[in-house]
């Protein structure tokens, strides 16, 4: 593992001490970094450089861009539209829609279909994502038929966050502690995280909600580490009372 | 065609709650506006004005040119406001949206049809020469109330410029560079701004200042004062939504004056720091090829 955090800008000599190596697995390259033969690889984003040597993988980490669906990301979409077989689920704004079918729900058949209204929340994972065609979400694991958490999210507020304050989010080391902290003094409320840079909370009191909203978009717009969390928690505490 | 955003019924839902709970999503009070920043560039007549994540250009330019035929004694004026695809990609260049023809339509009663600059002082040889200043607006971000702050970004745009000094010597015009004369700035009669209220509820008894594009989106219907420090109004638009009882409309005209006192003592306060950081203690100090030993 990396000791400590290495930044690059596009373009970027990557020292050959910092590409990993593996005497059998083959060298993976992720988002940001491209392979210039013969034996290159430049960075085409500015961000945190992070090397994987179990899995010998090298990406980039960058928290500003725009969605792009992956298979098995659990993302928080708006209900656009029914269609005759499938949902229209927005993702991101200005953006192709998503499919989620109505028969992707937990004992969901052609009979009980599920009712969403257009404008309705769903949490949902991604089950396709091709270049060139609309992504695909389900609500209910495919061989369980279980919902494990997904499917429509009633009340409660969205916010949207950036997406690399998402994926920290969804870590369990991340460091974001401003939700922990918050429970930690007994607010009581339920939180989902979408990677396309959504989060949802809700909450019996309308103050819960906002505070911790507000303490989540703050920590992610001013880039807080753990310790400014803490104080920014204790700040929106303060007001709450 | 890209879809514009719309809120979500989660969000719908909880905006209106906490609106009648007395709450506001961003945990401001119902007529607490967003911090206003107002900078100047290091041009004449370049200033960028932002509420919040709301954030607008203009820059003003003059040139010499003919003017119109039916006002041989007027210069020309000109206010171009333009959203532009940065603002939001449902947003198309040269096909104008609801927003935008309100923008330009609000500004234009506002600002030149209020008097605010004096278009006779442009005039340089009746029916021939005459200054046209144009300002350009550039919405760069929309985050809710772009009104009030290209409002403000255009009073504070015409009041920071300087147009270069003229001569007229029998039939032959000079225009000085501001090397050989001191640019003069524009005759300026009173500065108007737009306030702009927002209504929510039911009966549009929640009144909300300066919201948010979310907040935007969700309200009832909305009413914009324009008017001067001194209470002088120069236009009041409420286009469509639902009815507002006349005392909160009344109520909401005096909150409007002190906003506009409000503005006014900013933008002095600015103008007056500018000119200030600019003053290097006259042209004897900006000409002296002497250094500190």
């Amino acid at each position: 593992m990396a000791s400590q955090p290495m930044f690059v800008l596009p373009g970027d000599r990557i020292d050959p001490s910092l590409i990993p190596s593996h005497p059998k697995k083959a060298l993976r390259l992720g988002p940001g970094l491209q392979h210039a033969p013969p034996n290159d690889i430049i960075p085409t984003l500015a961000g945190r450089l992070v090397t994987d040597h179990q899995k010998n993988a090298i990406r980039i980490e960058t928290a500003t861009g725009r969605y792009v669906p992956r298979v098995g990301e659990l993302v928080i979409g708006t209900v656009q539209r029914s269609a005759a077989e499938s949902f229209f689920v927005t993702l991101s704004d200005y953006t192709a829609p998503a499919l989620l079918p109505h028969l992707s729900f937990e004992s969901a058949t052609k009979k009980t279909r599920p009712q969403l209204a257009p404008g309705s929340l769903v949490y949902a994972r991604v089950t396709m994502a091709n270049k060139h065609m609309d992504a695909e979400l389900e609500c209910v694991h495919p061989s369980t038929g279980k919902s494990e958490g997904l499917g429509p999210l009633t009340g409660g507020m969205v916010y949207d966050i950036s997406l690399g304050f998402a994926r920290r989010l969804m870590m369990s080391k991340g460091g974001i502690v401003v939700l922990d902290e918050m429970e930690s003094v007994g607010l009581q409320f339920e939180t989902a995280t979408g990677r396309n840079g959504k989060f949802w909370v809700n909450s019996e009191n309308t103050k819960t909600v906002i505070a911790v909203g507000r303490a989540i978009t703050e920590s992610d717009t001013q880039s807080l580490g753990a310790e400014e969390q803490r104080k920014l928690v204790r700040k929106r505490l303060k007001e709450m009372s | 065609m890209p879809r514009d955003a719309e809120p979500s019924l989660s969000e719908r839902t909880f905006v209106t709650k906490a609106l009648n709970e007395g709450l506001r999503v961003d945990n401001r009070k119902f007529d607490q506006c967003r911090p206003v920043s107002l900078t100047f560039g290091d041009e004449f007549g370049v200033v960028d004005v932002s509420f919040g994540k709301t954030r607008v250009l203009a820059r003003t330019s003059a040139e010499v040119t003919v003017p119109y035929a039916d006002r041989p004694f007027d210069g020309v004026f000109t206010i171009t406001s333009e959203l532009s695809p940065m603002v939001a990609p449902s947003i198309e260049p040269n096909r104008p949206t609801e927003t935008e023809v309100l923008l330009s339509r609000l500004l234009e009663k506002t600002v030149r049809r209020s008097g605010a600059l004096d278009t006779e002082s442009l005039c340089l040889v009746a029916g021939q020469k005459c200054w046209s200043v144009r300002v350009d607006l550039h919405v760069l971000n929309h985050d809710g109330n772009i009104l009030d702050a290209a409002c403000l970004a255009v009073i504070a745009s015409l009041r920071h410029f300087k147009r270069p000094e003229t001569t007229l010597d029998g039939e032959v015009l000079t225009v000085y560079t501001p090397a050989e004369r001191e640019p003069v700035p524009l005759s300026w009669l009173h500065s108007p701004f737009c306030v702009t209220f927002s209504f929510y509820g039911e009966e549009g008894d929640i009144v909300l200042m300066d919201p948010t594009w979310l907040e935007e989106q969700l309200r009832v219907s909305s009413c914009t004062f324009s008017l001067n420090r001194h209470g002088e109004i120069c236009q009041v638009s409420k286009l469509g939504g639902s009815a507002v009882d006349a005392p909160l409309f009344i109520q909401c005209a005096q909150t409007a004056l002190s906003k506009s006192k409000e503005y006014t003592d900013l933008l002095e306060r600015q103008l007056a720091d500018d000119a200030k950081s600019r003053d290097k203690g006259g042209l004897m100090a900006e000409l002296t090829a002497e250094n500190d030993r």
